[in-house]
């Protein structure tokens, strides 16, 4: 099979050793080594810059980087024309950010006159976008203008236009400035220099991959979507967390950047991102989301359901092989608990939950294995250990004996759990208790070791854990505590319980099963929208009729070289194989001339019916 | 919810069922949906059709739950609005509704709570929160803008650095001779440059972040327009008189003389160039925040930039007239001035973000000054005595001076105009955000 050539898009992971998501990035790029992949890395700061890269295996054919958090202006100064032509552009994507009845996302079920709405909304933000790329890619100097005065007034008058925004009408000069500045950082990958389609000495771009993989949303799938817009490379969006999520929550907080806190600038940027994720949605050919509620939040902001494909994060299975097949040999009274310790958690409940369980299992013990996360975890864990004490009295079997608390709190690389493997295999009963969880990757642990689970309905939990473990309501103590009373006292159902979770686990949240997901996608989408490209002659002028029109039709090619010959022979100048201007993308069909016309009526295969016709009319 | 401060202290449950606060107003919250069922069942319900085990939480079903004192306390009121007022500043906050569904999650908030709103998800949930939060009151109060940083006493001495240094040169050079004052004046232009490049690299005079000149580089024009200002007027005199003879010997009398008034006065004035630098940022700023639109920010910057530049040059007239008085030499006002005020206008466009222009117009000037001095020789060579024609017309009528103060008053006149226009614009005194 030929390989693909796939580009990675991201944003501040892979290859940057200090980037997150770049162990699922790197476990895809060694997964399939049959294909070749070139990154496109866009990094977030100085301090990825200088930590450098982790290894990189053979299949990756180039990195390209870019940084995102600084932009060198290239000094190209606008003349007239291109001037009006930025003012244009911009202020169509100022206007089309501004505009009211935005507030809701696309998908809001509101009637065919919000849709209608809410479709020309998302048009004129798409080709005001592609309006910039194109200036940018005509001219250069968008970094410039982006910074200019041009862009402020535009801002300006789009909110001051009838029909704009509440939130905009008030927005102010500093607010203005604010949100110029913002979409000068987040459209910075538009004055990128990755849009070159690989002919010439000019070095490889977007325009010589197969398929443009961004793995996660927002900015860096923006370099897709242009490559998609310049050279119809079909795009394909993994997320694992929802960037416009992420945005709205980073936006509130304090630690926000200075000046985006006013209610104008953050309705600007959200609809900003708002109408960025749809646009990205919309011209994805795929896109996949880690979890049901990744997915909800897509559907949400406008995917359509029609090209979501989830697929779960895939987890090393291997180190918990042993504790997963091996047999049980945790203490049967025993309730583990492990993860970062965090207020989320929700521990006090599982410490309520336990001292109901202790009323009816005197012998339950219950150990909370994980280190705190920042300050807040410490001081968390430390109201959690005096919670614990109070509630629970030390223990000794003998009057003699020293005793101890029935609750722990132990770190992962201690003397008694030196491993991950061996922490979940300490328990009967392995609980999660939190109140906010995305996807619970501990609990996927627990599965992969085999281990009966009770977890509160949080997040993905439902989703992760199927049928195999038991869900209770989130802040229920009672709940909790019935529940791992009734599998302590079951050992033949724990049994039961955690041979289905392992196989569960085993069957959705490998890294083998993420990566033939990916596999099969990248397939699919190839085949479904393969690149067009043009076939060059030696001298590199277009060779016409080169690609017959038939490699333009979905299907199979089977036989296609012999049916056109059966219809006509091609010129001397097309007999040989093309040369291409571009790296080997698509399966050119030869217009060979070596097979005479009888034998290609019974060559042919009924895929398209308008050369099979004409084919079988000759025949007769 | 995730506060410390809400974190339930140390504590045996006094009851069976509410085991800390929250868990009592949730089970209210829930009892209060007027669903009539209470915690357990709904919970239990709600997912129960997925085909999960679920032995434990059907108990509490059983047991008459202890959430029924709790549910006739605050039976009554509306759920949504119980929940509104628990993420009270989420709702006044928020832009759109989606923010508020963010919100809610990140509280914990998921579709089966919802639910028990009798909403289908939370995004619906989250878009009656919305639609229901009343808007028609005061806006909110504006976030405080970020103070700027206060000004630096070791900045501020930085800035002197480059006239005491000069100051020590010119000492040096007056009270040395030979082969020892050659070593003085190269060491003490050399000190005097670094000290320049160390203002200009940091405090209000440098460019900032985002805003770096790039390719426009004006440090060599800079220094010839500084150098002339020393030994031009001096080597067009003695080029229209039929000189010069020799190098310069550094002194004020002489075929060649040196003007060390205006160096040293240009070199003072680094202090009270970043005094005004900075006064114009401060003011500025404050002025960005009270403006409600660009005009009205052009209207009002427009005389605080114009002011600025005459507390500049009346700086620069104060300083002249001292520096001559210590020197003993002629004051020559209009050339110190109007060099320094090119100066300081090319600097200003510089560090808000306008490069281009300062660096053409300190370009332009240099030349002409290169120009004006080489007319004069060439018009020594045969049959083209017409070159030398203009530049010596106006050093019979004004003086050597006349030259480089109608250059440098040009080039500062052009610039003055720019800055006019530009540094009036808003986008020039945007505050430059933190990285990604």
């Amino acid at each position: 099979m030929r390989a693909l050539r796939i580009g990675l898009l991201t944003e501040g992971g892979y290859p940057y050793v200090s980037g997150d998501a770049g162990l699922w990035c790197d476990r895809l790029v060694r997964g399939l080594g049959q294909h070749e992949f070139d990154i496109y890395a866009l990094s977030c700061g100085p301090h990825q810059e200088t930590a450098g890269w982790v290894a990189l295996p053979p299949q990756v054919g180039g990195v390209r980087t870019a940084p995102l958090w600084t932009a060198e202006d290239d000094g190209v100064a606008y003349g007239r024309r291109a001037r009006r032509r930025f003012t244009e552009c911009y202020g169509e994507l100022a206007a089309a950010l501004c505009e009211s009845g935005g507030a809701d996302a696309p998908g809001s079920t509101e009637g065919h006159g919000s849709e209608g709405a809410s479709a020309s909304q998302a048009d004129r933000f798409a080709s005001a976008l592609y309006g910039l790329a194109d200036l940018a890619r005509d001219e250069g100097g968008l970094v410039g203008a982006l910074r200019s005065e041009g862009a402020v007034r535009a801002l300006e008058r789009a909110c001051r236009a009838p029909g704009a925004l509440r939130a905009a009408r008030e927005a102010r000069v500093p607010d203005l400035l604010a949100v110029a500045a913002h979409l000068e950082r987040a459209l910075r990958p538009l004055s990128l220099d990755w849009y070159a389609d690989g002919g010439g000495d000019a070095p490889r771009g977007l325009g010589s991959v197969d398929l443009c993989h961004a793995a996660s949303g927002g900015v860096a799938a923006l370099p897709g979507l242009l490559a998609g817009h310049f050279f119809d490379v079909p795009l394909l969006v993994t997320e694992y967390g929802v960037r416009l999520r992420s945005h709205y929550l980073g936006s509130g907080t304090p630690d926000a950047p200075s000046g985006e806190s006013a209610p104008a600038v953050r309705a600007l940027l959200a609809a900003f991102h708002g109408r960025l994720a749809a646009e990205m949605y919309r011209q994805a050919a795929c896109v996949t989301p880690g979890n049901a509620h990744a997915r909800r939040w897509q559907e949400r902001c406008g995917a359509d359901r029609a090209k979501l494909r989830t697929v779960h994060p895939g987890m090393e299975s291997d180190r918990f092989a042993e504790v997963g097949d091996g047999p049980d040999g945790a203490d049967p009274h025993t309730l583990v608990w492990v993860g970062r310790v965090e207020p989320a958690k929700d521990l006090v409940s599982l410490l309520h939950a336990f001292a109901e369980i202790r009323r009816t299992e005197p012998r339950a013990r219950l150990r909370i294995i994980g280190a705190p996360a920042g300050p807040e975890g410490r001081a968390y864990l430390g109201h959690c250990r005096m919670l614990a004490a109070q509630l629970f009295p030390d223990e000794a079997e003998s009057p003699h004996a020293v005793g101890d608390n029935p609750v722990s709190f132990e770190e992962i690389g201690g003397p008694e759990v030196p491993t991950l493997a061996e922490a979940y295999a300490a328990g009967a009963v392995v609980v999660l208790s939190s109140v906010v969880e995305g996807f619970p990757v501990g609990l996927a642990e627990a599965m992969f070791c085999g281990r009966a689970t009770v977890s509160t309905d949080v997040g993905a939990v439902v989703e992760v854990i199927g049928g195999t473990g038991l869900v209770v309501p989130p802040r229920n103590p009672r709940a909790l505590a019935e529940t791992c009373g009734a599998l302590l006292r079951d050992p033949e159902r724990r049994a039961r319980l955690g041979a289905a979770a392992r196989a569960r686990a085993l069957e959705l949240f490998t890294v083998e099963q993420n990566v033939a997901a990916f596999h099969g996608i990248y397939l699919e989408i190839v085949s479904r929208s393969p690149v067009r490209r043009f076939a060059l002659d030696d001298a590199g002028d277009p060779l016409p009729f080169a690609v017959p029109a038939e490699a333009w039709l979905p299907g199979r090619w089977t036989g296609l070289g012999a049916r056109v010959t059966a219809t006509r022979r091609g010129p001397g100048w097309a007999a040989g194989p093309p040369v291409r201007g571009t790296s080997p993308a698509v399966p050119v069909p030869h217009c060979s001339s070596a097979s005479p016309p009888a034998s290609s009526v019974s060559s042919v295969s009924p895929v398209s019916p308008v050369p099979t016709v004409s084919a079988g009319k000759g025949a007769r | 919810m995730s506060g410390l401060g809400e974190l339930d202290r140390p504590g045996t449950p006094e009851s069976g069922g509410a085991w800390d606060a929250r868990s009592g107003e949730w089970a209210a919250g829930e009892g209060g949906a007027g669903s009539g069922a209470h915690a357990g069942v709904r919970a239990g319900a709600g997912a129960g059709p997925r085909g999960q085990e679920r032995s434990g939480a059907d108990a509490p079903a059983d047991a008459p739950g202890p959430a029924g004192p709790a549910t006739s306390r605050r039976g009554a009121v509306d759920p949504v609005k119980t929940l509104m007022h628990r993420h009270r500043e989420l709702c006044e906050r928020a832009v759109d509704p989606l923010e508020i569904a963010a919100g809610l999650e990140a509280h914990g908030v998921t579709d089966r709570t919802a639910a028990r709103f009798r909403h289908r998800d939370v995004f619906s949930l989250a878009e009656e929160m919305y639609a229901r939060v009343p808007r028609d009151g005061d806006p909110p109060p504006r976030p405080v803008p970020a103070a700027l940083p206060r000004p630096r006493p070791d900045r501020a001495l930085l800035t002197l650095l480059p006239g005491i240094l000069c100051a020590a040169t010119i000492g040096g050079l007056r009270l040395t001779q030979g082969r020892t004052r050659l070593l003085v004046v190269a060491v003490g232009v050399l000190a005097v440059l670094l000290a320049l490049r160390a203002t200009l690299r940091r405090g209000p005079l440098s460019p900032r972040a985002g805003n770096r000149p790039g390719p426009h580089r004006t440090g060599a024009w800079t220094c010839w327009l500084l150098a002339y200002a020393a030994l031009g007027d001096g080597l067009l005199h003695a080029a229209v008189t039929g000189g010069p003879d020799g190098p310069p010997t550094g002194t004020a009398d002489g075929a060649w003389p040196l003007a060390a008034t205006p160096l040293l006065t240009l070199a003072l004035a680094c202090a009270p160039a970043a005094w005004c630098a900075r006064l114009l940022a401060v003011r500025a700023g404050r002025r960005l925040d009270t403006s409600r639109g660009l005009e009205e920010f052009a209207a009002s910057v427009r005389p605080l930039l114009l002011g600025t530049f005459t507390l500049y040059l009346c700086a620069l007239a104060v300083l002249t007239a001292l520096c001559a008085a210590a020197l003993g030499e002629p004051a020559g006002y209009a050339a110190t001035l109007t060099l320094g005020a090119l100066l300081l206008l090319a600097r200003l466009l510089t560090v808000h973000g306008f490069p281009h222009a300062p660096a053409a117009v300190l370009t332009a000037a240099a030349a002409a000054e290169v120009l004006a001095v080489a007319t004069v020789f060439a018009g020594r060579l045969p049959g083209c005595g017409f070159l030398a024609v203009p530049v010596e017309t106006l050093v019979a009528a004004r003086g050597p001076a006349a030259v480089p103060v109608l250059i440098c008053a040009t080039a500062a006149l052009t610039l003055l105009l720019h800055a006019a226009r530009t540094l009036t614009r808003a986008s020039a005194h945007a505050r430059t955000a933190a990285p990604c």
